[in-house]
Formats: structure tokens, C-alpha cells, sequence
């Protein structure tokens, strides 16, 4: 491992779900101070701080979030703000490899209940203003793709029957990876039953039991410059390779409406950043805004051939496995719960998606810790910003 | 709140479905733009304004949405999807409009490949005190109630001596409710005054096969502008592009007004209209007169209500010219006087009526005066007439003032829409006549007397041209088209009241 690489030496967040009495800036102070617990640092050791939140001013009625940080700490440090946490987690990595910075907080936060009468309009129209003025809901372009999809693929009869039952089963599995997970917004398992039943109630072919929940929340890495840090978590996960891409905001206007072209480029330039290829990834975060988007996240990142993952993911699931099949592989998804059980506060997820791999890599995922027959070396994240108009993926390596 | 400046530059766009052509690659793009993604830097300057106003989509995908955002709650559930234009080149999100979908089931399916074309809509519901939003990403089947038009600009052929109508486009919305023997029409609830100028007008230029960049000047009379200020005319030039486009400063170059006489307040112009256009300097010009209306009416149990049994809605639009005119306007004769008979204070939601139909001293007394003035005037007897047209707020007074003026029920009848469409205020005779010109013969003679309360009338002659079988078949959407539709929906009074309201 070559040691240009970022390490992260400490990470925290709170439980996602609805935090009614509490301000945003008292969630990601838990946060952070459970990072900076972790990691043994005090605020004064701190170069500058990433913080994310994707529309927590326009939620919350608040000032500058910099200054909740600001606040907590009581440094006059630089800091900056951005929508996602993957987005400020790719700025620190920038400027830790660039000798800017030595020691940086990355935090995220959202509270999305506070604004619960209103929220979909909100999320609509900034994920997609033109859809919004037509429209849309959060929910409708979901079910767009995955019709175009079905269409794409010829998906019809018992294949169409296996496409649907394998998407019902990620919301079951993504579920029971949330009970093992104290800090999920939902700690219970559900059936498939439960999901088709939501899906027949709206008569559509995603139900309430397939998209993930509105969230509050907040989480917080500490990320070091190897070389530079006093002390690195034991063993070290490094952040291998930080990328992103964009798409068009309109969603219908892109090229191609089956899938995300953002999160294959991201994808293709960070396995090449850390010089693997996808093969190597043993664990993945994926971004399951829906159930479908899950799977369809598997072929944007190249784990499964165009129109193929359904079928992995139905033969794998079948078997009761936690993992997919994929490529003669195992690939654990979404062992936190994704966002379907885990959470989605929107600024904070991407935070959730590296607490989970790194503690998976560390072998300190407590019930949750996946086995594979090999140790776990490279997990990888996928965050989205809005329908697809900007994808981030990163990959961690664990060291020696 | 509403801001003005966000709200200006998506109608200004969305309105009429605004993009841009690479006029190097020939890609296509909703929404304007300077700069081709896939020509690069040498694209700059070389992009040509485009629109999708008058072109047909296709439902490519769709869903059934039936917990929308908050501001589309009030539409129900709807069909929203992607609809694209040339062949794929170009994809917009759309919703379908003009359907009333229950909870049952639907099968997206059967709607998915259909062709489909944009209307002008309300975009959602707003504030009472906000700036109303619009947009044409509503679009409707092609093969249902309105069909898609092609709009070719057709070179004038023929000058006339005197101005007359050069086109002319009436519409209807697809639902109605029928009470006795009197089928109204009933806007779908993200229809208005508006929205039905604006497809009037559409229609109008599309029959007239005129280069909209040669109107000099839009009237539009109606009694139910949802602004108590603020013009209809301004968005009818906006929508439809009259006069010269300013593009730096996105301004028409035409003069738009909104006048209110009742239900005259439409045809008082159409003199107006003509006599501008034969102002030499504005030579080669011409004008646009639309009446619109989604004709008020309170309910039933309160006062003013005895008018919901007869209010419909709808708007025509007539565009005068002197060149390929299809009927000449002969000579006209208007009377007028302070006759209280209907009216609605400012700040009140429906209008107040006399208590009764005050037909007497209101509407036959001016009808018949105009109508026997205009005849003397040119020496005419009722046998000279072929068609006579009079304002018709229920069938038994446009009968009535027709058998006293002497004319045959061959003469009338023709152009008695009111039983089809219930009384559209200041689109009423102006229906009719288009009616009758739909119908018409070249040499025909046409008089229509319109009649606004408070009080007046309008008598016009109208001498048919050989040019009207050249239009005719530019235009399908006709009104008997409208009024034997296959595709129209019946509704029942409570909901009625519903979309009339709106959203």
C-alpha cells in the first residue's frame, strides 16, 4: 500500500431515524466526538473540517452550518460545506494529498423530519427541476427506470416474476443486516410478504417497502495524512481511490434512462486510481435509494452484466446468503442495512457507508462482521447526489 | 410567495417548450441553450432557436403518480412519464393531462409508446395572491379529444379591399356534463381563462396559416381573468409568439389588451381589429380577437346560482387581415346603454344577475336594435342573410330573437351552439359563428349580434370568400369535431364544480 494514501483513523456517527428533540448541531457534535474519541485526537490537533449537508438550510431555517462545527470545536479552522459526505470526503482526500492539510474532520448531517409536511417537494425540486414543474415525485423516476429497464432487458412471464422477487428480497436482506446494527433506523427484519403487500396496497412495482426512509442523522470520519499521523487506527484503512462523475439534472434528457453513466465513470476512474478491478472488491455500500436501485447499482459499477444482476441477486438470495454471487465471487451489499434500513439523512449516509466498510475491514463489525474465506482487504462506497446527476465512489484497503 | 423572476423564466421557457438546434450536428435540445455538447466550442453562435410547441411527442414511459408533491395534490392522481420529440432526439418529463383517474387500477402499459401532444396547462396550485404558474408539460393522447395540428406559414396569396377574418380557432375542453337536454362544456381543473386563449389562438394560427411574427396586436375579452390585474393578452403574445421576437430581451413586438364588456367583450373588438389592420402602415399586418371564458357561476343553493345550469367553457379566437381573407367584413353597428342586468363587484367571486333572466329590457332589446340598424344600414332583408349567429345564454333567446327579426330556422339553427357547450360568455356567439364558418359556402352572408350585459350589442355582416375551402381542411379541430367527440367524458355536478374551480 502505497502511503499517499489518506488514512482514516477514527470514525462516529448517531442512530439514523427521527431525532425530534434534538437540533442538527447536537447530532453531529455525537458524532464527531465519537470520531474523535475513536480516532484519540483532540479538536485542537485538527488542520480543517469538510462538512456536508445536502438541504439543511432550506429544512432547518439555519445560518451557516460551518458555524455548528465551528462551535464544537472552538477553532477558527478552515472549513468547508458540501451536499453529500462523499463530496467532502473527496475534498479532504484532495487536500491531504496535496500537503494542504495533515489532519481533517469530514462530517455530514441532515434533519429532514423537521420538515416533514414539505419534504418531497423539496427533494424533488432539487434533484430535478424541470421533472418537478411536470410532476415527478421522488418516487417516479425510480419507477420509470426500472420500467425502462424491464423493457430494455425483455423482462416478461417468470423472468419479470424473479426480477420483481429479487428486488423484494433486497428490502428482506438489507432488513435483517439492519438488526445487527445499533444505530439503523430500523432494527427489525420484514418478509417478502410485507413488501409485495406494500407494492399490490400501491399498485406499482415499488412499494412503500421498497424505497429507503426521510432520516435525521449525523457522521464523522477523522481522515490523516499517513505519514504525518501521531497514530493510525489498528489495522489502518486507507481510502485507495476517491472519484466522481456528473450527468445532466434532468433525468429524462440523459442518453440513457436505464441506468447511471455518472456511476460507471466514477467506478472505471477509481479502480484505476487503486489499480484493481472490481473482482477484487469484496464488500460494497450502494446507494438503494430503492430497492432497484440497488441492483441496478451492481451493473453500473460493473459487478454484473447489463440486464444480469437481477438474476444474481435472486440466485444468492434464494440460498439465504448475505452475499451476492457475482462473477464466481461473493460480494456482501449493504451489510449495515443500506439505506432502505439503515437511514438516508441525506448529508450524513455517505458517512454511515465508510463507518461500514471500515469497521468491516477492521473485523469490528461486531454480529454484522461478514466471513469470507479470505480476509477482507477492499470495500467500496457508491453515493448519489439527486437522481444520478452526480456519483461518487470510493474504495478503502485495509493495510497491515 | 411567488418569485417573479424565477416564474418568468420557466413560463418563458416551458410555456412553449423552448430549445435549441445544433445547426452543425443538428442535435436537438429542450430548454435553450448556446452550445452544443457534442460540437464543442465551434457550436457557439451556430445554435438555432427551436420550440416543441406545435409538435407531436411520444409517451415513452410512464407511472401512475398517485401521491404527488404538495402542489399537485389537488389534481388527483395522475400519469406522469418521458415523452420524447423527434424520433427520440429529444426527451421532456411530461404528465398526462385530462384524465380523472380513480384508485382503480390502470394500465400504464397500454399508454406507453402512444402519441402525445403538449397543451398549455396550469403547472400547479399556488397561493390565491401568487403569480399563476403554466407550462406545456402536459400533454394529452393525440388520437384522443385533440388531435395534433402541423403549423405551416402559408405565403398570402390574394389581397382584399376591405379587412376580414383570415382565420379562426375555437376551443372546448374534452369534458362536459349533460343536464336535460344542455351538454356543457367543463374545464379539466388545470384549465382557465388562459390557458383556453392560448389554445384558441394556437388553433387560429394554425387555420390561418399566418406567420405570427405579422400580428401587430391581441385583444382578449373575458369576464373570468383569474388576475383582477394582469393581461391574458400579454401571456397570448408570449405563448404564441405574435409580432416580432425580440430573442436578447425576450419581447414581442406587438400590442396586447385585455377588454371587459361581459359577454361582448370579445366581438366589440373584432371592428377594432379590422380597422387596424387597414391603417396603411399596417399594411400586410394583422390581428388577433380572442373571447375566453370559463363563464362564472355560483352554486346553486346560493344567490347568482340559477346561472350554474347554464355556464360553460371555452374560447375562440378570430385573426383579421386583408389578405386571404375568408370573410370580408361588410359593415357593423353596436348600441349601447346602462342596463344593470348582470354584473359582479370587484373582490366577489360570482357574478350577481337581476334575479331573473332579464330578457326584455336587456338582451332582445339590444340585440334587435343592433341587428335592425346593421340590416338597414346595408338594405338587407332576413332572405339576404344565410347565417344569423346572436349571443346565446340558454336556446330559448337566441330562438326567440331570431323568429323576431324574421329568420328561418335554417338561418338560425346552425349557429346555436349553446345546447353543445352551454353559454361560454365572451366565446358564445363568437362559437357560433365560428359554427356557421365552419359550414359555409363562398358568397355566404353571415350576421352575428353579440350581446353583453350592462348593457350592448354587436351586429356584424360577414360576406364568405372562395379562400374558406382552401382553410378548411387545415383545420380538424372543428366544432362539431368538439361536439360529438368520441373521446369527451361526462362528469357528474359535484365534480363539475370541482375542476370548474380549479386548482
Amino acid at each position: 500500500m502505497t502511503h499517499s494514501h489518506p488514512v482514516i483513523i477514527g470514525v462516529g456517527r448517531t442512530k439514523f431515524g427521527e431525532h425530534y428533540e434534538r437540533e442538527p448541531e447536537k447530532l453531529i457534535e455525537e458524532a464527531w466526538l465519537k470520531a474523535s474519541v475513536s480516532a484519540g485526537i483532540e479538536r485542537k490537533d485538527l488542520d480543517a473540517g469538510y462538512l456536508a449537508d445536502y438541504f439543511l438550510p432550506i429544512t432547518n431555517k439555519i445560518g451557516i452550518e460551518e458555524g455548528f462545527l465551528s462551535e464544537l470545536t472552538e477553532l477558527h479552522m478552515p472549513m468547508e460545506k458540501t451536499r453529500s459526505f462523499s463530496s467532502a470526503l473527496l475534498n479532504a482526500c484532495t487536500a491531504i494529498q496535496a500537503g494542504r492539510y495533515d489532519l481533517v474532520l469530514v462530517g455530514g448531517v441532515e434533519k429532514m423530519t423537521d420538515r416533514w409536511d414539505k419534504i418531497r417537494d423539496d427533494l424533488m425540486l432539487l434533484e430535478d427541476p424541470w421533472s418537478y414543474y411536470a410532476g415527478s415525485t421522488p418516487e417516479a423516476n425510480h419507477e420509470l427506470m426500472l420500467r425502462e429497464y424491464v423493457k430494455r432487458h425483455r423482462l416478461a412471464g417468470s423472468e419479470l416474476e424473479t426480477f420483481n422477487m429479487a428486488l423484494a428480497q433486497i428490502a428482506v436482506k438489507n432488513h435483517k443486516n439492519a438488526v445487527q446494527n445499533e444505530y439503523a433506523q430500523y432494527q427489525r427484519e420484514i418478509t417478502v410478504e410485507t413488501v409485495l403487500k406494500e407494492r399490490k396496497k400501491a399498485q406499482k412495482p415499488l412499494g412503500l417497502f421498497d424505497f429507503a426512509p426521510v432520516s435525521d442523522g449525523a457522521t464523522a470520519i477523522i481522515l490523516a495524512n499517513p505519514e504525518k499521523a501521531k497514530k493510525t487506527a489498528d489495522p489502518p484503512v486507507y481510502v485507495a481511490a476517491s472519484d466522481s462523475a456528473t450527468d445532466y439534472v434532468t433525468y429524462p434528457a440523459r442518453d440513457d434512462i436505464t441506468g447511471f453513466i455518472a456511476s460507471a465513470i466514477a467506478m472505471r476512474n477509481a479502480l484505476k486510481k487503486a489499480e484493481i478491478t472490481q473482482n477484487d472488491i469484496q464488500i460494497a455500500e450502494l446507494y438503494d435509494q430503492s430497492t432497484f436501485l440497488e441492483m441496478v447499482s451492481l451493473e453500473d459499477l460493473g459487478f454484473s452484466k447489463r440486464g444480469t444482476a437481477w438474476q444474481s441477486i435472486a440466485e444468492s438470495l434464494n440460498d439465504s446468503q448475505r452475499f451476492y454471487r457475482v462473477n464466481d465471487k461473493e460480494l456482501y451489499v449493504n451489510t449495515n442495512g443500506g439505506l432502505k434500513a439503515d437511514g438516508n439523512p441525506l448529508g450524513a449516509t455517505g458517512g454511515a457507508q465508510i463507518y461500514e466498510i471500515v469497521h468491516q475491514l477492521q473485523g469490528k463489525a461486531g454480529n454484522r462482521q461478514v466471513t469470507t474465506g479470505t480476509d477482507l482487504q477492499l470495500g467500496c462506497a457508491l453515493e448519489l447526489e439527486g437522481f444520478g446527476t452526480k456519483a461518487y465512489v470510493h474504495i478503502l484497503k485495509r493495510g497491515d | 410567495m411567488s418569485s417573479e423572476p424565477i416564474e418568468r423564466r420557466v413560463s418563458y421557457i416551458g410555456d412553449r417548450l423552448r430549445g435549441s438546434r445544433c445547426s452543425l450536428c443538428g442535435k436537438e435540445y429542450f430548454r435553450p441553450r448556446d452550445y452544443c455538447g457534442t460540437c464543442g466550442r465551434k457550436s457557439f453562435e451556430k445554435m438555432q432557436d427551436m420550440d416543441f410547441f406545435y409538435k407531436k411527442g411520444e409517451l415513452e414511459v410512464c407511472t401512475l403518480v398517485k401521491e404527488p408533491t404538495n402542489k399537485f395534490t389537488r389534481l388527483g392522481p395522475y400519469v406522469y412519464g418521458i415523452i420524447s420529440f423527434d424520433d427520440g432526439q429529444v426527451r421532456v418529463p411530461g404528465r398526462l393531462t385530462d384524465r380523472l383517474l380513480t384508485n382503480k387500477e390502470i394500465d400504464v402499459t397500454a399508454l406507453e409508446g402512444r402519441e402525445v401532444v403538449p397543451r398549455f396547462r396550469r403547472r400547479y396550485a399556488v397561493e390565491q395572491s401568487d403569480v399563476i404558474p403554466t407550462i406545456a408539460l402536459a400533454f394529452t393522447l393525440a388520437e384522443e379529444y385533440y388531435p395534433h395540428q402541423e403549423h405551416q406559414i402559408v405565403k398570402p396569396q390574394k389581397e382584399y379591399e376591405r379587412p376580414g377574418i383570415v382565420g379562426y380557432g375555437a376551443y372546448t375542453s374534452k369534458f362536459r356534463i349533460k343536464e336535460s337536454a344542455v351538454e356543457r362544456s367543463v374545464p379539466f381543473i388545470d384549465e382557465d381563462s388562459i390557458t383556453a386563449a392560448v389554445e384558441a389562438g394556437k388553433m387560429a394560427i394554425i387555420h390561418s396559416g399566418i406567420d405570427p411574427l405579422m400580428v401587430a396586436k391581441v385583444y382578449v375579452g373575458s369576464e373570468s381573468n383569474p388576475y383582477a390585474v394582469k393581461p391574458i393578452a400579454s401571456k397570448v403574445a408570449q405563448v404564441l409568439k405574435l409580432g416580432e421576437e425580440d430573442k436578447e430581451r425576450g419581447v414581442q413586438t406587438v400590442d396586447a389588451v385585455d377588454t371587459e364588456f361581459a359577454c361582448k367583450a370579445a366581438t366589440c373588438m373584432f371592428k377594432d381589429a379590422s380597422a387596424l389592420v387597414y391603417y396603411p402602415s399596417a399594411r400586410g399586418h394583422f390581428t388577433m380577437v380572442i373571447g375566453t371564458d370559463n363563464s362564472q357561476a355560483a352554486p346553486r343553493d346560493e344567490p347568482g346560482g340559477e346561472l350554474d345550469f347554464f355556464v360553460g367553457y371555452g374560447a375562440s379566437a378570430f385573426i383579421f387581415g386583408m389578405s386571404d381573407v375568408i370573410a370580408e367584413m361588410e359593415d357593423w353597428c353596436s348600441c349601447t346603454s346602462d342596463t344593470p342586468d348582470f354584473w359582479r363587484r370587484d373582490q366577489e367571486s360570482y357574478p350577481r344577475h337581476g334575479g331573473r333572466f332579464t330578457g326584455e329590457p336587456a338582451y332582445f332589446k339590444h340585440v334587435t336594435k343592433a341587428a335592425e340598424k346593421l340590416m338597414d344600414k346595408m338594405r338587407l332583408q332576413p332572405k339576404d342573410v344565410t347565417y344569423f349567429v346572436s349571443h346565446q345564454p340558454n336556446v330559448a333567446f337566441p330562438i326567440k330573437v331570431a323568429n323576431q327579426l324574421g329568420f328561418k330556422e335554417e338561418q338560425f339553427m346552425p349557429g346555436i351552439q349553446v345546447t353543445r357547450f352551454g353559454n361560454t360568455y365572451s366565446g358564445s356567439s363568437p362559437i357560433g359563428l365560428a359554427a356557421v364558418l365552419d359550414i359555409a359556402k363562398p358568397h355566404d352572408r353571415i350576421v352575428m349580434v353579440s350581446y353583453g350585459s350592462g348593457a350592448g350589442s354587436d351586429a356584424y355582416s360577414l360576406l364568405v370568400t372562395d379562400q374558406i375551402l382552401d382553410k378548411r381542411n387545415r383545420q380538424k379541430f372543428t366544432i362539431r369535431y368538439q361536439a360529438e367527440n368520441k373521446s369527451l367524458e361526462y362528469v357528474d355536478y359535484e365534480t363539475y364544480r370541482r375542476l370548474k374551480l380549479g386548482m
